[in-house]
């Protein structure tokens, strides 16, 4: 099997699972998450959240990068289209006017 | 499909409350240009520098704890305000309209071929 192959095989492995559907999704909708932040959510074990993350990283659908003693994950929008395009889209807005609005209730409250 | 934030700012409700309905305060953060009536079935028009506009109705309205926007393209977004230690925790939730929850169908709903 050559390597784009191998790749969108391990794309539907990864999404085959309803529960790994789910954890996608409840990564998309938060921006970004660890296993201990999505476990406190869902009724399975941290241990086994970490595993399921791990995997979708590895097909490539996660990105990881390391917060202290933790591992972060956000959804790599490419291999998804549209819909998880528009959660990365929207919920960066979000977090841009957030930050913004924060900024603002603080400068106010300096006055 | 839907996005969530939740964050705490160090505001009362009800100066947050000002700070996401006023239209002069919303242009600090949300838009560059906003016009909005903030009551149930108030008219809000949102321009940003792109050129970008957004129009949206009010659905609900309760002063420092809840407001609904209903975007003329049929996504909504719910805003909810809670007092908490230290300041008021900003609850937003973004819906997308009906077309994205066709193309996530079409993204997520893939089985495994035998």
């Amino acid at each position: 099997m050559d390597a784009g192959r191998l790749r969108v095989s391990r794309v539907f492995d990864a999404l085959g699972d309803p529960g790994r559907r789910s954890l996608v999704e409840a990564v998309a909708s938060r921006g970004s998450a660890t296993a201990t932040e999505l476990a406190a959510e869902l009724p399975v074990t941290r241990q086994a959240v970490a595993k399921q993350l791990m995997s979708l990283a590895d097909a490539g659908l996660l990105r990881a990068t390391r917060a202290g003693r933790e591992t972060r994950y956000e959804v790599t929008p490419e291999p998804f289209g549209d819909a998880v395009a528009w959660m990365v889209d929207v919920g960066g807005a979000w977090d841009d006017r957030l930050a913004k609005l924060g900024q603002a209730l603080r400068d106010r409250a300096a006055r | 499909m839907q996005i969530e934030r939740e964050i705490v700012f160090p505001a009362s409700p009800d100066e947050v409350w000002e700070a996401l309905t006023e239209p002069e305060r919303l242009e600090e953060w949300f838009a560059t240009e906003v016009e909005l009536d903030a009551q149930p079935g108030g008219a809000g028009v949102f321009r940003w520098e792109n050129g970008e506009e957004r129009r949206a109705v009010v659905r609900e309205a309760s002063p420092g704890e809840r407001l609904v926007l209903d975007w003329d393209d049929e996504g909504e977004v719910v805003l909810e305000l809670e007092e908490v230690d230290g300041g008021t925790r900003v609850h937003v939730v973004e819906t997308a309209p009906d077309w994205s929850t066709a193309l996530e169908l079409h993204a997520l709903a893939w089985t495994p071929v035998a």
